[in-house]
């Protein structure tokens, strides 16, 4: 199970770089080059990071939330906002022109809030999940947190020498949405999986209660 | 939080985790941001070389966590305080190596150019990776909160290294070049191991020791800075050919938005690439200032002309003195070039030209948000394959600036031998011609035409004195050779020469047209290493 787990956050990171390059790429078509908006474009990224670290933790401090499940409707989530992402950014850009800088940032920081926050609760979710069965904090996050950066080091190899090369940025996205949906699957699969002892235990104990009401 | 009394009395204080996050991100994003800039002038700006760059420092960062992992099998030593000194040895050694990095892309660049010193970037990108799990790890409880918990330290990770990027590349980097910063980066980093060392359990004495060694080896770092960084620049744009008796740049301009160099010989480098050189003389030309001049014989009368780059100020100089000129505004992304222009003699004008306007923006941001139309708009365009290249040579781009062209206006830009950049200008508009690399395209008739170019050059003068003065031997020779130049157009393409629209397009049939999703010209060659001049 651990290893399937490992598996999807490996895809999941690959797909979360692939858009931030393609992103990126289309946000500074949009606001410029010049480091004022390079740095406006990494920071909303990494303050919607941030923000979504805090909603996957506070959404998985409940133990009896199904965290998997979560981070299955999290990635399918991720996966129908890049499969229109590009074409959001270019209507919101078209709309922002004459904006301040100031207004430029807040614009940009809502622009990629929901898929951010979204990437940003994937770990907490995962950790979550593994810290209620190994019990160990470093071990759980340092093998996610590899995964899933080795994940995005192989897309961003992947994107400069092969991917956008060949598929340009609209089929860079439909590439990382198509990825998204799959770890989704993934996820759910690894969600029943998981469930499954539990709903085995729940109909042996139904069972016998059932045998013991007989008798 | 770690709300258990017992575990937080001996533990690290969640509160202490957090820090140690933010600091921890804040020391790696600014070492990237550093690494970032080494690599853009090593790379020439290739878009393969930043994303190799990534892959990388990710690489790095994942390898750490794994190796951090090893670090966490105590289950029970969790929180124990002691573990911080273990924290101090990793953040002690990562800076270190961190440090290394610049250094070691000075002395790749002499083997194999920059690839090389990508190994020194994930060895410390490992090393700086690997402080986060085991900050996790030490401060934060096994328990169902642990995924909360986490997300805090993440949070915070996240929020110091956005601090870095905003720090190190907005502050650091206008204030101080590159070995300034980079030592300003190391001491913080320094300072985060003299902090989690006097936190740490243990005997007084004990840690007293290993602060004061950690203090001496900060010092030690800062003083040595210089001489390992000594002329960083200088070897990484002449490789193998650097040499350390006489190689040295004439200026260095570092500013937030890059480095321009100038060499003995006035040639101008703007992020390693070459720029251009500071010359205006069409009898000397030796930087194809023709060009420039060259507008004058392809629109009736210029009056309102934009120049997107402003480099060396030898376009611009130019293009503001011409005959009927009446206004030259320029978007310059970069405001180190000012400082430049300001320092050069044949160009320092500029700034107090009332004809001329600059401003510092993005080119294309800029037209997006303007509505003036111009009779030319002129850009010495950078390489085509240099990263973000496209922005300015997409048929998206042609389409923004055909917007702002006033009736007969044309645009003129520098394609730098690329047949795809060729194609897709001959492709978005109806008219148009070459002049050695450049592109003249327009939505109205263009010919580049004798009478019209005597007729300028008769009248152009730079600071009072006629560019090419034909009373002279020397200067009716030039006016000879140039007034012979539009008949190139009629034979065989020559390199330098003028090409029809028509012959343009039927040679570059296997090229392609560039748009803003295919970036053609950025990944058409994703990996070039070049010569060192």
């Amino acid at each position: 199970m651990r290893a399937w787990i490992y598996a999807v956050f490996l895809l999941s990171g690959f797909a979360a770089l692939l858009y931030q390059i393609v992103w990126q790429r289309a946000l500074y078509a949009i606001y410029g080059i010049n480091i004022e908006s390079v740095t406006m474009v990494v920071t909303a990224f990494m303050l919607g990071l941030g923000v979504g670290s805090v909603a996957g933790g506070a959404v998985s401090k409940d133990p009896k939330r199904p965290v998997l499940l979560m981070f299955s409707l999290v990635e399918l989530g991720i996966g129908l906002f890049g499969a229109v992402s590009l074409s959001v950014f270019h209507a919101v850009g078209e709309a922002t022109l004459g904006m301040s800088a100031f207004a430029t940032f807040l614009v940009t920081f809502l622009l990629v809030l929901v898929p951010t926050l979204l990437m940003g609760s994937t770990l907490p979710l995962l950790v979550a999940h593994l810290v209620r069965s190994s019990k160990n904090v470093g071990k759980s996050v340092g093998t996610l947190y590899f995964v899933n950066t080795l994940g995005s080091a192989f897309a961003s190899a992947a994107a400069v020498l092969f991917v956008m090369k060949s598929a340009g940025l609209k089929g860079t996205v439909q590439v990382a949405a198509l990825l998204n949906v799959t770890v989704s699957l993934l996820a759910y699969v690894a969600h029943r999986r998981s469930q499954r002892p539990a709903e085995i235990a729940k109909v042996l104990t139904a069972a016998a209660t059932e045998s013991e009401a007989a008798e | 939080m770690v709300d258990d009394p017992a575990y937080a009395a001996r533990g690290m204080r969640f509160g202490l985790a957090l820090g140690v996050a933010a600091a921890s991100g804040f020391i790696a994003l600014s070492y990237e941001i550093l690494w970032y800039r080494v690599i853009s002038f090593a790379s020439l700006g290739l878009s393969g070389a930043f994303g190799l760059l990534l892959a990388v420092y990710l690489l790095g960062l994942a390898l750490g966590a794994r190796i951090a992992g090893a670090f966490c099998k105590d289950d029970a030593a969790a929180g124990d305080r002691s573990h911080l000194r273990r924290l101090a040895a990793f953040t002690f050694v990562a800076n270190v190596f961190a440090w290394l990095v610049v250094p070691a892309f000075g002395w790749s660049a002499r083997i194999w150019d920059w690839p090389l010193a990508l190994g020194a970037v994930a060895a410390a990108a490992a090393l700086l990776g690997a402080i986060l799990p085991l900050v996790c790890h030490f401060g934060i409880k096994p328990d169902d909160r642990a995924g909360a918990n986490i997300s805090y330290v993440y949070l915070a990770n996240i929020l110091g290294s956005a601090a870095g990027s905003l720090v190190t590349g907005f502050v650091f980097l206008d204030l101080w070049p590159l070995q300034q910063a980079s030592a300003a980066v190391t001491a913080l980093g320094m300072m985060l191991v003299v902090v989690l060392l006097a936190l740490s359990g243990g005997r007084t004495a004990t840690r007293g020791v290993g602060v004061a060694a950690t203090v001496a080896s900060g010092m030690l770092v800062v003083l040595m800075t210089p001489r390992l960084y000594d002329r960083i620049w200088e070897r990484l744009l002449y490789k193998d050919k650097f040499d350390e008796s006489s190689s040295r740049f004439a200026e260095v301009i570092e500013t937030k938005s890059g480095v321009i160099t100038v060499t003995n010989d006035d040639v101008v480098y703007g992020g390693g690439v070459y720029d251009g050189k500071i010359n205006t003389s069409l009898v000397y030309d030796n930087n194809g200032i023709q060009r420039a001049y060259g507008i004058g014989a392809m629109h009736p009368s210029p009056k309102n002309v934009l120049m997107i780059g402003l480099a060396s100020g030898s376009w611009a100089k130019v293009v503001s003195a011409m005959p009927g000129l009446e206004k030259l505004t320029i978007v310059e992304i970069n405001p180190g070039y000012l400082t430049l222009i300001g320092r050069r003699k044949e160009v320092a004008s500029l700034l107090t030209d009332p004809k001329v306007e600059i401003t510092i923006d993005d080119g294309r941001r800029w037209l997006r948000r303007h509505a003036q139309r111009f009779d030319v708009i002129v850009m010495n365009t950078t390489y085509h394959w240099r990263a973000h290249a496209t922005s300015l040579l997409s048929m998206d781009f042609m389409e923004i600036a055909r917007a702002h062209l006033a009736d007969g206006g044309f645009l003129f830009f520098n394609t730098t031998g690329s047949d795809d950049v060729m194609k897709t200008a001959m492709t978005a508009f109806p008219f148009g011609l070459r002049m050695y690399n450049f592109a003249a395209v327009s939505d109205s008739p263009i010919a580049f035409e004798r009478e019209r170019f005597r007729r300028v050059l008769d009248a152009y003068r730079l600071d009072g004195e006629l560019v090419v003065d034909p009373s002279t031997e020397q200067g009716q020779k030039v006016m000879d050779d140039l007034m012979a130049y539009p008949d190139t157009i009629a034979g065989p393409p020559e390199e330098e020469g003028l090409e029809s629209r028509e012959n343009i397009l039927a040679r570059t049939k296997s090229a392609l047209v560039i748009t803003d999703d295919n970036m053609i010209p950025e990944w058409r060659t994703v990996l070039r290493l070049h010569e060192a001049p």
